[in-house]
């Protein structure tokens, strides 16, 4: 495992060190340009709490990092506004970004070779099964354990997030980045092909890390809950 | 004698064991004779082909159909099948043996890379592309339902694929299944 970092240290440092954790300061609204500041001081010009912050940092940059105890300690609110904020991110940077790079991908390779046009498509039926994903987060989940935790002695059948039959979208996912890595055939542009799987890399490892708090954290929280309630 | 396994199924019994004689001569196989489908059901799962001619076929069309990726029609009309799993014996042994040793190759090309799928498990790639449950794929096969898990779980461990949907896309790249 990778050393943790902790409120003193400098931002800077963490992002030179591991450039993906900038689409997780995007998240927090912190923008590049961070000087030489620590994690303490960033987070009180955006008034952030830092214990968070830095531990939602450290989940992000270790897989094998999970403080269960702690997150679970810590308020339902602040965790459902981080994993909608995470939602935002994917429903209107990384998917369109994926999309955008996909269809350049598509119009550049040869006609004849409809492998790259079924691979869009299968991506195509993965993003809509997120995006449902987020719509029942955004509309229903988040919501109800909000209210859960506000007024328990009120709150509705809620305490588990909609379950999906079909495939996951992380096993969807995956199945992509395998068809890229294993399957792709025919001529196509090699630094688009390079840009999309490198997206669907990231979008997959994202989506791992995150799971762990939907998972691990929120599930518990909201079925815990819901046994306070009379 | 090779690993090779193969069953003649054939009314002519002269044509039969020429037959059986050409395999062990040319490919080392040593083929069993039988009368009927029923006298090979329980094993068929391991046959990697099956020899028959024009009249066992459509007489037995839900055992050869499943296998068809496996069976060889042996008769002088090819219409009964597809070209390359019909074998004319009224050829000269040379086109016989040619025949033979193009489906032979075939099949043992299909076992021996380990990341293509073996006729078998391409079949049920095929159903599970078509939108099968497990049940229907082994009714369909006449195999147990352990027997389908198995193949599924190969399926996945070669292709990378494990979502039904992704084997969909993946039967329509490579022509197992028409673009839906």
């Amino acid at each position: 495992m990778k050393h943790l970092i902790g409120i003193d240290s400098k931002l800077c440092d963490i992002v030179m060190a591991e450039p993906s954790v900038i689409t997780v300061l995007d998240r927090f609204g912190i923008a590049l340009g961070v000087g030489d500041k620590t994690i303490a001081a960033i987070c009180a010009e955006h008034g952030l709490d830092r214990d968070f912050f830095a531990t939602i940092i450290n989940t992000y940059l270790n897989e094998d990092y999970f403080p269960e105890r702690i997150l679970a300690s810590m308020d339902a609110q602040l965790i459902i506004s981080y994993l909608q904020r995470t939602n935002a991110y994917y429903e209107q940077f990384q998917l369109p970004n994926i999309e955008r790079h996909f269809h350049l991908l598509l119009g550049k390779s040869d006609p004849s070779n409809n492998n790259l046009g079924l691979m869009m498509r299968f991506f195509g039926e993965m993003k809509a099964q997120l995006l449902a994903r987020i719509a029942d987060d955004r509309s229903r989940w988040f919501p109800e354990v909000i209210e859960l935790q506000r007024h328990a002695e009120h709150a509705t059948d809620a305490t588990i997030d909609k379950g999906f039959d079909e495939d996951s979208v992380e096993d969807k996912i995956d199945d992509l980045i395998h068809m890229f890595v294993m399957h792709l055939k025919g001529d196509y542009d090699h630094n688009l092909c390079l840009a999309v799987i490198i997206s669907l890399f990231n979008l997959k490892k994202d989506i791992t890390q995150n799971n762990r708090i939907r998972n691990r954290i929120l599930r518990p929280l909201a079925a815990a809950l819901k046994s306070q309630q009379p | 004698m090779t690993n090779t396994s193969a069953v003649i199924i054939m009314s002519n019994t002269l044509q039969a064991l020429g037959l059986k004689r050409l395999l062990s001569d040319s490919f080392s196989i040593d083929a069993a004779v039988v009368q009927h489908p029923s006298d090979i059901i329980d094993c068929s799962d391991s046959v990697d082909f099956f020899f028959t001619d024009a009249e066992h076929f459509v007489a037995h069309l839900s055992f050869f159909l499943p296998r068809q990726s496996r069976t060889i029609v042996v008769s002088e009309n090819s219409a009964t099948t597809a070209e390359q799993t019909h074998i004319d014996p009224t050829a000269p042994q040379e086109r016989i043996v040619e025949a033979l040793a193009a489906h032979i190759k075939r099949t043992a090309s299909d076992a021996n890379d380990g990341n293509t799928l073996s006729q078998r498990e391409t079949e049920v790639l095929r159903l599970v592309a078509s939108g099968c449950i497990n049940k229907e794929i082994a009714h369909r096969l006449n195999i147990s339902i352990n027997t389908v898990l198995t193949h599924r779980k190969n399926i996945t461990a070669k292709l990378g694929i494990k979502s039904v949907s992704g084997l969909t896309f993946y039967a329509m790249m490579n022509g197992l299944i028409a673009p839906q």
